[in-house]
């Protein structure tokens, strides 16, 4: 039943993702699949935390666990009927097949990987099917809260009494995993956040593989998918049942959508990392003042698709949970001209990089390999400035979050900067994928017929 | 695809291969990582005991109860903070508030002890003890009338 409620939302994703992204347009027809499917899951998680958080916010617990259920159904309803109506008049060209050398290779180094860090994952769930300590003690408490029967107890996951665990974080992911419990009466199994944690990994794989594909080619796609599960440190996250990775997600997926001018789709996947983590916010800010610099035409369509949900996050942060602390109160600016904290933070920021290491592999290796073999295209560079610089402020904008937290310096770099990190690695990979060469399909292969036909003269004037 | 290209030569496979190679090799690290991390940090926190240790508190207590909550940990120790989450955590949808400003106040001890004389200290009288170190007391009428806290 769990996985029916999960399944329910991921198909109301799929299909909006379907009907409304124009992603199948893309090429090469798998990276278009994956994309699809990357962001459908995204943006059913998104879109079916949202509703039921508001649902729980409005109504009675009852009520609001029957009209989710309702909902949920009536918009796969509407949503798959009309992408059936459309799919029948659907006159798109079919795709051409290009052949590239090593391809089917590079597709079981990844599927092979895959079921390798799934199997890994399998370990940690086995272990500790509660999560790690922040998965406890902030998200699953507060979703069994929102999940709870009886009136007012959803208004308990938000309650100043809880300041020992953040009642002021956003709540989009504890109430996705409190709406699987609420979809099978209140039991609060495991299954949903393990779930929810893997579909957002998967969904972040996904996007980077197939985003990737579509903007550089199926061999690069395939190699930024590679790199990503080759990062230790960023995968020890993905079972922990954290937000950290459902943020990535929500933030890679929208830098590849606005890189492959969907920008209404960007917004919306931006506005939903907002409501998933205070980072979400900056990263919302960041966006836009990126957008803004390096493609002002698709602004207008990114913040429109931002808005609702970010306005959600504003107001649940300061009307809904107002009089919780946030990690900032008590900040003061004079810390931003401490010299001692800036170095303290900037250092600590450089070590953890290369403290990414697992025995003798460091995640940096074949980034450099790949550097290397397929070289920076300077043509790209705008493109690249627009993953790297998203990267690189908000990199600068959690070091200043360090720089003034009143909380002690040291335990606060050392409990968060590892998951800052994790946030941000994608969005380095897909700035690094975006600034290189991609990789040129088997010249025999071409498409003969795909050609345009010359003239006679034309030929012989060859 | 308008950009430009790498070509597509057995350098260019060369490099790609080793780098595919060792992003599999990092998967299988982590792999192995977490087969021995998870092997010596089963729920380290023990909270998935707490379920058992605290199932006749929860049949005692309504729901909606909003309990006051102390311990024979000094708040200064790791421990207290994971005692105190996952008490919070198992007994959702109470809350628990540090102190004795509730009427119902939980009781949440590492070690046997004169829990009467320990609760009356604090101005709480023993309304249970659950075993296991899980208590219930009650504010004193007392306590309550001189607005001790």
């Amino acid at each position: 039943m769990t996985l029916f409620s999960i399944a329910l939302s991921v198909l109301i994703g799929k299909l909006a993702v379907y009907r409304f992204g124009r992603l199948q347009s893309l090429q090469p027809v798998w990276a278009s699949w994956m994309l699809t499917g990357g962001a459908g899951i995204a943006t059913g998680i998104g879109l079916s935390g949202c509703l039921y958080f508001l649902l729980r916010f409005l109504l009675p617990a009852s009520a609001a666990s029957w009209l989710y259920l309702i909902l949920r159904l009536a918009m796969v309803a509407a949503l798959g009927y009309d992408c059936w109506r459309r799919s029948a008049v659907d006159t798109s060209v079919p795709a051409r097949s290009l052949r590239f050398r090593f391809i089917p290779w590079l597709a079981i180094a990844f599927f092979l990987s895959l079921i390798l860090v799934t199997y890994a994952m399998s370990i940690v769930w086995e272990a500790n099917p509660q999560g790690n300590w922040d998965a406890w003690s902030i998200w699953n408490l507060r979703a069994k809260f929102l999940a709870a029967q009886g009136e007012g107890m959803a208004a308990r996951a938000w309650s100043p009494i809880l300041s020992f665990t953040h009642p002021e974080y956003p709540l989009l992911l504890s109430s996705f995993v409190a709406a699987c419990w609420s979809d099978v009466g209140g039991t609060t199994s495991s299954a949903a956040p393990i779930a929810t944690g893997y579909l957002m990994f998967l969904a972040l794989l996904g996007m980077v593989t197939g985003g990737v594909a579509a903007l550089r080619g199926p061999f690069s796609g395939l190699l930024a998918g590679l790199l990503l599960m080759g990062i230790p440190a960023f995968l020890l996250e993905v079972p922990a049942q954290c937000a950290d990775v459902p943020l990535a997600c929500f933030m890679a997926g929208a830098v590849l959508m606005a890189l492959l001018e969907r920008p209404i789709l960007a917004g919306a996947l931006a506005g939903f990392a907002a409501f998933t983590k205070d980072e979400g916010l900056l990263f919302v800010a960041v966006a836009i003042v990126i957008v803004a610099a390096l493609r002002r035409n698709a602004l207008l369509q990114f913040c429109l698709g931002a808005l609702p949900v970010t306005a959600l996050a504003l107001v649940f942060k300061f009307v809904v949970a107002r009089g919780t602390n946030s990690l900032l109160s008590g900040a003061t600016g004079a810390k931003v001209l401490d010299p001692e904290r800036i170095q303290t933070v900037v250092s600590a920021m450089l070590k953890e990089v290369l403290h990414w290491n697992a025995g003798w592999y460091h995640p940096l290796l074949p980034v450099v390999i790949v550097a290397i073999t397929l070289r920076f295209d300077r043509r790209q560079t705008r493109d690249a400035m627009f993953g790297f610089s998203v990267a690189a402020l908000m990199l600068l904008g959690y070091a200043c979050v360090y720089v003034v937290t009143p909380n002690d310096l040291t335990w606060q770099l050392q409990t968060s900067l590892t998951r800052l990190f994790v946030q941000v690695c994608p969005l380095l990979l897909i700035g690094l994928f975006v600034a290189l060469k991609g990789i040129e399909p088997e010249p025999a292969a071409m498409p003969i017929a795909a050609e345009p036909k010359k003239s006679k003269k034309a030929r012989k004037g060859k | 695809m308008a950009a430009p290209q790498a070509s597509n030569n057995l350098l260019t496979g060369g490099g790609i291969f080793l780098s595919a190679a060792l992003t599999m090799l990092g998967a299988f690290q982590y792999m192995d990582a977490e087969t021995t991390r998870q092997s010596e940090s089963r729920d380290v926190y023990k909270v998935g005991a707490q379920t058992a240790r605290f199932a006749e508190f929860q049949t005692a207590v309504p729901q909606n109860a909003i309990l006051g909550y102390i311990t024979d940990v000094d708040d200064a120790q790791p421990i207290a903070s994971a005692m105190l989450l996952s008490a919070q955590y198992t007994l959702v949808p109470r809350l628990l508030e540090r102190g004795v400003l509730q009427d119902l106040v939980l009781g949440n001890f590492t070690h046997p002890a004169d829990f009467v004389a320990f609760g009356q200290q604090r101005g709480l009288k023993l309304e249970r003890d659950f075993g296991n170190g899980v208590i219930l007391f009650k504010r004193d009428s007392a306590a309550k009338a001189s607005g001790q806290r």
